[in-house]
């Protein structure tokens, strides 16, 4: 658009000025109108292709999603079933109903919200304090402790699963409490990128501000407490929502450490949900309504806190 | 710096410090041990027995090895490859200010990015089904009701459709990377280029993509560092395979999924734990080397500041 604006802008006065000839004049116009509908048309025919792609990514985006929130909404068929339905039959509200009656959904959201809101506690605690020294103090083994964290991060827990299942049984959680065991090892997976990233927001912070605090009396737990941490609340809930979404999903280690019982109560609610699709009797309904309902606690997790993301995670300088 | 006494250092540093010895250090110990070993399922009295599992890794007539890690890099250019493709159209599309209803098309495209991983996954898996799945179903009213993609036995189809899910689930972070960088990337460029008389394509690639290179880079190494290690999606979807021929790794096992598969036990009844973790060592010093050199090579001096 700017472009051919500024070509006839340009172009028309210097004519005007320039043909004396009332003909010429004509042929000029006829020929700069010409040039501006094609260019008129090429535009049109751009952003006519820009809204053929926007629309057939929205549908590719959305189309998982609206399939199975009309499916949760129709009536109860089968999850095996040979006709195709884009639209619910008679939509009703039975399939919610059911999750929350007949499946243990209740307590596997309970299960999944106690591993992530204790792995997230936890590991930011664990985390913040140790950034807080790696930022603020300085003392022998420093970087080479930030560098050993570089190497740790890049070790999948999945690696060393067998590991995993022997050390709590050593620890005696494995029968007792297998959902603060595997809290446990959530937590200490993300501690190493936590840790990175609050301390690079540690860093941006002045540490005259601590010792400002210091100076007025305060003791370093205080200044670390009341001083600094409000200030690196950004960075804290980018950390704190990468734990939690990350534990909230996990399946290969709570698989491999969770043993369902009868009705599988015990289970987190994706260990729920294979063992629902497994089953060749679930209705699709009942599979989709209950996915809607373990999806919505953490896309509203997610819309609450991506505020705090692109000031959490880009200043904090974790990068690649 | 703060002045602070040595053991009020380690009071900070003690639960991170407790929490990486016991729970990140120690399995990784354990593993390096056992890979030392002879430990099976069925061999609770096992011995030291040096670089033999090592040795059965690298041996000719074993190419799980290379298979595996060979099928993970070609997944992870494509995948990568596709991330860079949609994410730059959708971002180029978005920050097209002629564009009606631009905050709509936004939230839309979004959106997978919002979703558990896990879920949609599940929902993926069902929309693949060869019987009854939406997408064959589809493809029936216009192809004729004996035709179907066979998404889940196919080799090559079922490499396709983990293709397809990881790029739903990541597009989105390349378009917010990519759209960040371009609204940072000054209009005047683009328009002394213009007077200069550059086309839209030399526009793109001498001003817009050289100002987005230093964005897309960090994103790039980190996605195929993840992709890299993909686990969830993938195996909820075909849990490694479909196999093929029984001394081959399924089409879409993955190094995580090959590891994981052979711990459950597979088809094998004896559960060869040493050789197991030999496999995740040296998949650790693929991973831990590829880490250190990309922070290395990127700004090590800022980072370590």
């Amino acid at each position: 658009m700017s472009k051919n604006m500024t070509q006839t802008q340009f172009k028309q006065p210097v004519s005007n000025q320039a043909s004396t000839d009332a003909h010429e004049y004509a042929k000029y116009r006829a020929r700069i109108e010409g040039r501006i509908r094609r260019r008129k048309a090429v535009a049109g025919f751009q952003s006519a292709l820009i809204y053929l792609f926007l629309t057939v990514m929205t549908i590719f985006a959305l189309f998982p999603i609206y399939f199975v929130i009309q499916a949760s909404l129709g009536g109860n068929q089968n999850l095996y079933s040979t006709d195709l339905h884009l639209l619910p039959a008679n939509p009703s509200l039975d399939n919610y109903v059911y999750a929350f009656t007949q499946e243990p959904l209740l307590a596997w959201l309970g299960n999944t919200l106690f591993v992530c809101g204790f792995s997230t506690l936890l590991g930011l605690f664990c985390s913040m304090t140790g950034a807080y020294a790696l930022s603020r103090f300085r003392f022998r083994g420093r970087k080479l402790s930030l560098n050993l964290l570089l190497v740790l991060q890049a070790f999948p827990a999945l690696l060393a699963i067998s590991a995993y299942y022997y050390l709590l049984q050593y620890l005696n959680l494995l029968d007792s409490a297998p959902l603060l065991g595997l809290s446990l090892i959530y937590m200490a997976g993300s501690v190493v990128f936590s840790c990175w990233n609050i301390k690079g927001y540690f860093d941006t912070l002045p540490v005259e501000l601590d010792q400002a605090a210091m100076i007025d009396g305060a003791t370093q737990w205080q200044t670390f407490w009341r001083v600094v941490l409000p200030l690196a609340a950004p960075a804290l809930a980018a950390s704190a929502l990468l734990i939690f979404v990350g534990s909230w999903s996990e399946f290969a280690i709570a698989n491999y450490i969770l043993n369902a019982n009868d009705n599988g109560s015990n289970l987190t609610f994706i260990l729920g949900l294979v063992r629902l699709q497994g089953d060749f009797r679930t209705p699709w309904g009942y599979f989709a309504a209950t996915a809607v309902i373990t999806s919505v606690p953490l896309v509203v997790v997610f819309l609450f806190a991506q505020r705090f993301f692109k000031s959490g995670l880009t200043i904090g300088g974790v990068k690649g | 710096m703060l002045r602070v006494k040595r053991s009020q250092i380690l009071l900070y540093l003690l639960p991170m410090l407790i929490t990486i010895a016991v729970i990140n250090l120690t399995p990784i110990g354990y593993t390096l041990y056992l890979s030392f070993t002879n430990n099976t399922l069925f061999n609770g009295e096992y011995n030291f027995v040096g670089l033999t599992n090592y040795s059965y890794w690298f041996s000719v007539a074993n190419t799980d090895l290379l298979y595996v890690i060979g099928n993970t890099l070609l997944y992870v250019v494509v995948c990568i490859a596709l991330f860079l493709l949609v994410g730059l159209a959708t971002a180029l599309a978005l920050n097209n200010q002629k564009i009606k209803g631009l905050p709509f098309w936004r939230a839309a495209l979004l959106v997978p990015w919002a979703t558990p991983y896990a879920i949609t996954s599940l929902i993926w898996k069902f929309l693949f089904n060869y019987d009854f799945g939406p997408i064959n179903q589809i493809g029936r009213i216009f192809l004729g009701p004996q035709s179907g993609i066979p998404w889940m036995t196919d080799p090559f189809w079922a490499f396709v459709a983990v293709v397809i899910v990881n790029v739903w689930l990541s597009y989105p972070f390349f378009t917010v990377v990519i759209l960040g960088a371009l609204q940072s990337v000054p209009s005047e460029l683009g328009e002394a280029a213009n007077v200069d008389g550059a086309n839209a394509w030399q526009r793109f690639r001498s001003v817009t993509l050289p100002l987005l290179l230093p964005a897309i880079t960090p994103a790039t190494i980190l996605s195929s560092i993840t992709t890299f290690q993909m686990f969830g999606v993938v195996y909820l979807i075909t849990a490694g395979g479909p196999v093929t021929s029984a001394d081959k790794p399924g089409a879409t096992s993955f190094v995580m999924i090959y590891i994981y598969n052979k711990i459950l036990g597979d088809n094998a009844a004896n559960i060869h734990y040493a050789q197991i973790a030999t496999f995740a060592v040296l998949i650790f010093i693929i991973l831990g080397s590829v880490t250190f050199l990309t922070r290395s090579l990127g700004d090590s001096k800022e980072s370590l500041a």
